[in-house]
């Protein structure tokens, strides 16, 4: 072995340790699992795939996997929008900007569950402040969480409105190694604001952009804390993610077939990172 | 952070100490629910120790059932000695018995001075009896009760409605005049929230129009016409009748109810035994004007009440077993279940406490709580109950959101139901 490669081994070494005992080991120890029946009132027996079987034919399996995939659609488009729109602004130059960025991500330093339940106490019915302000100005309250649509965008609100900051700061970031003399040149050369957004500002920042996709869409996949809080998966499950449902399974005592919905949040989740990394074109990006 | 060496050293000396010392066998006592009631276990349990020289570790456990239960699938399903005496809730009784979890108590029984007839016999053998054996004893029970303003039904010369139909008449009526001060008010709260509570909900209606969990033969049988009557019953209460509040199915819990009731928010209520104490409470603001009951009942059928409560049962695994049979015997005893019903205002698992003068002074009511013991009904034993009933839970909210129709609600959970009833009997 040459000292390049023992080196890079070297120095390498520790993460991929890292990696394969904290990640590697637990997914394929659930992979395993989902291979078992594993309840406590029958002997522990190995099924094969027949829990995947079965859970293609769990008709709540398949609202939960309705719902994991439409809502990072929705709020994690609507968070690179707006998150693209603050990103832009706080890149001005403007008086107290250091407290406008820091009052920006107020929303991110809150712990989701508290977000969460925050977001809850406005959305209820009885006593929420949505459905005061309502009634102060004259209009009948609405039950916010009590159709399958109301509750799906409630959730959305709630996570555009805690995510969208950490968004911004990461394009922010990107905005910020953007060469300010192409701006001049082009301007020079007469090119319009939306010109020069679209043709210098985003394909300069893409890698950025990817990266905030790329974090936001996991997330969003593997989203639990909020609906617990706010829907409880309800009315009727149709607000269930994958993760919810998984869980609600180990909470049952059935590790097998939670553990199979586990896999199959892992393999969606893996899919996207993929996509994601090949549209990102790290590779040329870095060197 | 940098641990010096000594203090190293010091730290695996204490270890070592303290896993030394421990000589004799230490029962272990595991139980939750509100702090004031854990505390008061723990006083509780130190009387134990100093009559006896038994010595208990009372394991705390949580407020919420969910994780109380799964602090003790863990050890259990790991086969651990402790806990060796823990309390569970009736649903949990099939699973833990079925997983062979619980030391069935027949021996200890007959040795014993405790009198199985003293407790309420459809009790002990809807949810105490597994495989013919006894493996938990009730430690105090629950079931639904109808609660309703005295003062509001004789402001409008109405009385207690025994029926639905009547039920829903008097709501209405009221209802309408109270809405001119409190366009808050609403006539009938109960729970509807996706939660174990609306599964309770939903049995005493379905039985009260003479259907139910299970058929004849013990089948889930959900999909027939009294179901789904009974569901329509409640679909329409909130959507047709609209003496139920829209939130019914997204928030309504039972302390959500409660409080809806207490502030004086509703003519009637649907809830557990507790909320009659909090009713009365000198702070609340219905305190004097609270009537309790049966739940009414449709024309043909007759009220129901789901059961509830806590059971105390014996690990297996348990390493002392004779010291755990001593604890469990000192809990259900005549005196530390009068101390119970007394101080926390729990409805005793023995039946004989229900003809205790102070007890009798204390809750007035208590005959119809008696009663409505002798008449519960429990959900069903199945080791996979809270699978079935989570999926139940599920559709029936759906159907008292509007998304699906009662017999559709039904009809699909029973199919789903099916699937789960097949994956666990192969």
């Amino acid at each position: 072995m040459n000292r390049a490669l023992k080196e890079a081994v070297l120095f390498t070494l520790p993460l991929v340790l890292f990696i394969s005992l904290f990640i590697l080991v637990p997914v394929l120890a659930t992979f395993w699992n989902s291979l078992w029946q594993d309840v406590s009132f029958i002997p522990r027996r190995f099924l094969g795939f027949e829990n995947f079987l079965r859970l293609f034919s769990d008709r709540q399996f398949w609202q939960a996997t309705t719902f994991t995939i439409l809502f990072p659609m929705v709020s994690v488009t609507l968070e690179m929008i707006i998150g693209m729109i603050i990103a832009l602004v706080l890149n001005e130059r403007f008086r107290y900007r250091g407290i406008v960025r820091g009052i920006a991500l107020i929303p991110w330093a809150i712990p989701s569950v508290i977000g969460a339940r925050i977001w809850q106490l406005i959305y209820r019915y009885d006593y929420g402040v949505a459905n005061y302000v309502l009634t102060k100005i004259g209009l009948a309250p609405v039950n916010w969480l009590g159709s399958p649509l109301g509750a799906f965008l409630s959730l959305v609100f709630a996570d555009v409105w805690r995510t969208t900051p950490f968004v911004a700061i990461i394009l922010l970031a990107g905005l910020q190694i953007v060469p300010q003399e192409l701006y001049r040149q082009a301007q020079v050369d007469g090119a319009h604001l939306h010109q020069r957004f679209l043709k210098i500002t985003l394909p300069l920042i893409k890698p950025v952009v990817i990266v905030a996709l790329l974090f936001r869409t996991i997330d969003a996949i593997r989203v639990f804390d909020i609906i617990y809080v706010i829907t409880g998966g309800g009315p009727g499950g149709f607000t269930t993610s994958l993760s919810l449902h998984g869980y609600k399974y180990f909470l049952l005592g059935d590790f097998g077939y939670g553990s199979s919905v586990s896999v199959i949040l892992f393999v969606i989740a893996f899919l996207v990172a993929l996509l994601y990394i090949k549209m990102g074109k790290f590779r040329e990006a870095l060197l | 952070m940098k641990i010096s060496r000594d203090t190293y050293i010091l730290f695996v000396a204490a270890l070592l100490v303290i896993s030394c010392s421990k000589e004799q066998p230490v029962l272990t006592f595991a139980v939750g629910g509100a702090p004031n009631e854990v505390d008061y276990w723990e006083r509780l349990i130190d009387k134990f120790e100093k009559s006896t020289g038994i010595r208990v570790d009372v394991m705390r456990q949580p407020t919420d059932t969910d994780q109380r239960r799964q602090g003790l699938v863990i050890p259990l399903k790991a086969k651990q000695k402790d806990p060796d005496v823990f309390l569970m809730d009736v649903i949990w009784v099939g699973q833990f018995a079925a997983s062979d979890w619980l030391l069935p108590i027949d021996s200890c029984l007959e040795k014993s001075d405790v009198d199985i007839n003293t407790f309420f016999r459809s009790i002990i053998q809807q949810v105490d009896v597994f495989e013919e054996s006894i493996v938990a004893l009730p430690v105090y029970n629950d079931c639904g009760m109808f609660y309703y303003r005295k003062d509001l039904l004789q402001k409008y010369g109405l009385s207690a409605p025994q029926t639905w139909y009547e039920l829903v008449s008097v709501a209405e009526k009221i209802q309408e005049k109270e809405r001119n001060k409190n366009p808050q008010f609403y006539g009938f709260v109960w729970q509807g929230a996706q939660y174990e509570g609306l599964l309770c909900t939903f049995l005493e209606f379905a039985h009260s129009y003479g259907g139910g969990l299970l058929d004849e033969n013990g089948k889930v049988h959900l999909h027939r016409r009294e179901n789904i009557e009974a569901l329509q019953f409640m679909h329409d209460l909130i959507h047709k009748y609209e003496i139920s509040p829209p939130n019914t199915f997204t928030e309504m819990k039972e302390e959500e109810v409660r409080l809806f009731f207490e502030n004086g928010n509703a003519l009637f209520e649907r809830n557990w035994p507790y909320a009659w104490g909090l009713h009365e409470r000198d702070d609340s603001p219905v305190k004097g004007n609270v009537g309790i009951m049966m739940l009414p009942k449709s024309s043909t059928g007759k009220a129901a009440a789901t059961l509830g409560g806590w059971h105390i049962g014996i690990s297996r695994y348990s390493d002392d077993i004779n010291n755990a049979w001593r604890l469990a015997e000192f809990i259900v005893s005549y005196a530390v279940q009068k101390e119970l019903t007394l101080v926390l205002g729990w409805n005793p698992g023995r039946s004989d406490l229900y003809d205790d003068q102070e007890i009798r002074e204390r809750i007035p009511h208590i005959d119809v709580l008696k009663d409505a013991f002798n008449n519960a009904v429990a959900r069903p034993n199945l080791p996979y109950y809270t699978q079935v009933s989570e999926t139940i839970q599920r559709y029936l909210n759906a159907a008292l959101s509007g998304n699906l129709t009662p017999a559709q609600a039904l009809e699909e959970s029973q199919t789903e139901i099916e699937k789960i009833v097949k994956a666990y009997h192969e």
